[in-house]
């Protein structure tokens, strides 16, 4: 079973991010759920969903809640309260753009920083900040392949009727996915 | 092909209109409000009825009247709205009405909280309004299994006559998971519904074999690993998934573990304790004082297991991880945590 927790503020895509991934998930027939902040947090303030995914089909997904992350996505600097919620050896994908650069890490974290505001404008998709994280956390946990991974992201939006911005949001992953 | 991602509230709502549901009133109130917010607009697409009522009494009335005239008709809200509606429900209980009830609570006495929680156990499954009647009780522990339950709730409430409580969590109901929807049943209606009449010997004596058959025929539960299981622990909707991590971890490190997760709350599974004998039984409940934790009493003592000790870890407004019963479970091993009975 694999856990990731996709961290940040309100408005970041965190959510959308988090159910990027149950999405993949459901399409490989792997058992998933979907878990978000759940309460006042939602409006405005701290805002996360933790996702988790069986790795073989049938694995049957306990408890759902927050416990032991095997990956990180951190958007702003509050959601490295969450770090005590991952493994040792976690994966831990931080935007530099909204967290000190002095911040003191656990030993036992493979971290990353990414600036996903400047990737994503560079690739002139402002919203797609969450997809920047999401490639290059792809990249560094080997998740899925990365044409499999795009693949299914694609398939993603195209599911809520957005796939005309598939070619924005391809490059707001790549440049994630080629950042770290 | 893919399970579908559905959000708890939305799934069981969706089910509700494919297992028949005709009819629905009910009241805003967080943390079910999606439950109406689709229906809303799903009802009206496929020619049924949504209504939004102006107080939750409202809304439990339009359904004692929808149910008496054969429609099969839901309502929905969480803990302070279901208390509203006792009043109609103990009515539709005490009329025979086939209708189904689901509560996605939240924390709390009075107001209460906005946190997930099992708080309405005592009042769902002790029928809650004036009177001596009982509601069959049913609690998921996951999207598909609510889905399963919604799907046939009307086939169980009109089988029996008798009004069914779906008790889901705020977690289940905000949460996503994949989950295959069943097809549309065809809806056959009941027609008007013949009440057992006012109280008076007549009533009691149909009312006794109503509720003798509830008893016998609907317990459901599930056994993981009870039949050599030292210690049992009993759990049901989202402990019992923590609860499920927990044996696992346990019998990984030897112990011999097991786990009872009630399906339906009432009738309440006795018949799974029957046989085993634990030297402990441990309920995890989301809860202040411990709910379900009486009802395992009163089973391990209809058991025959003898004098067995029962536990209650009740983790308040936060649903135990698995850090919390497996802590819980080395002071009852070591016996430095008191048995509640």
């Amino acid at each position: 079973m694999k856990e990731i927790i996709f961290a940040g503020f309100g408005g970041q895509g965190v959510l959308t991010g988090g159910l990027i991934l149950s999405f993949m998930a459901a399409e490989k027939d792997l058992e998933t759920t979907w878990m978000p902040a759940y309460g006042a947090t939602m409006r405005g303030g701290k805002a996360n969903c933790v996702v988790k995914m069986g790795e073989v089909g049938g694995e049957r997904i306990g408890n759902p809640l927050m416990g032991h992350a095997d990956a990180l996505i951190a958007m702003n600097e509050p959601s490295l309260d969450y770090l005590g919620k991952t493994k040792k050896g976690a994966v831990v994908i931080v935007n530099s753009h909204g967290v000190d650069e002095n911040y003191e890490y656990p030993s036992d974290k493979k971290v990353y920083k990414v600036d996903s505001v400047e990737l994503a404008e560079k690739v002139s998709n402002e919203q797609g900040q969450n997809l920047v994280m999401l490639g290059a956390m792809m990249k560094v946990t080997e998740l899925y392949p990365k044409d499999e991974a795009i693949d299914l992201m694609c398939k993603f939006f195209a599911s809520k009727g957005k796939e005309k911005y598939n070619e924005k949001n391809i490059a707001a992953f790549l440049a994630g996915y080629d950042a770290v | 092909m893919a399970k579908e991602l559905l959000k708890g509230n939305e799934a069981l709502a969706e089910a509700a209109l494919r297992g028949g549901c005709t009819f629905y009133s009910g009241y805003p109130i967080t943390p079910q409000t999606e439950v109406m917010e689709y229906l809303s607009d799903r009802m009206p697409e496929i020619g049924r009825t949504f209504i939004q009522a102006e107080s939750e009494i409202a809304a439990i009335s339009q359904v004692m009247g929808a149910a008496w005239t054969g429609e099969k008709a839901l309502t929905s809200s969480s803990g302070p709205g279901v208390s509203l509606k006792q009043e109609g429900i103990s009515y539709i209980a005490h009329n025979n009405f086939p209708c189904v009830i689901l509560n996605v609570c939240r924390w709390g006495n009075g107001l209460g909280s906005l946190d997930s929680a099992q708080t309405d156990y005592n009042r769902e499954t002790r029928g809650g309004g004036q009177g001596d009647y009982r509601c069959i009780v049913m609690a998921p522990a996951s999207i598909q299994e609510g889905v399963d339950m919604m799907y046939d709730a009307y086939d169980v409430a009109e089988e029996y006559h008798n009004p069914v409580v779906i008790l889901t969590e705020a977690m289940l109901g905000q949460m996503i998971e994949g989950v295959n929807l069943p097809e549309f049943k065809p809806v056959k209606k009941l027609g008007l519904i013949r009440p057992y009449g006012r109280a008076g010997k007549d009533y009691m004596e149909k009312y006794a074999v109503h509720y003798n058959r509830m008893v016998d025929e609907l317990e459901r539960w599930e056994s993981i690993q009870t039949e050599d299981a030292d210690y049992v622990l009993v759990a049901f909707g989202m402990p019992s998934r923590v609860c499920t991590d927990v044996v696992s971890i346990l019998r990984g490190k030897g112990e011999k573990v097991g786990l009872i997760r009630p399906i339906n709350l009432w009738p309440f599974p006795f018949k799974a304790f029957e046989g085993i004998r634990p030297k402990a039984f441990i309920t995890v409940e989301t809860n202040e004082t411990g709910q379900l934790v009486d009802d395992v009493a009163i089973a391990a003592k209809k058991s025959g297991a003898g004098d067995v000790p029962v536990y209650c870890l009740a983790t308040h407004h936060e649903c135990a991880d698995e850090e919390a019963v497996l802590d819980y479970f080395e002071k009852v091993k070591s016996g430095s945590v008191k048995e509640r009975y």
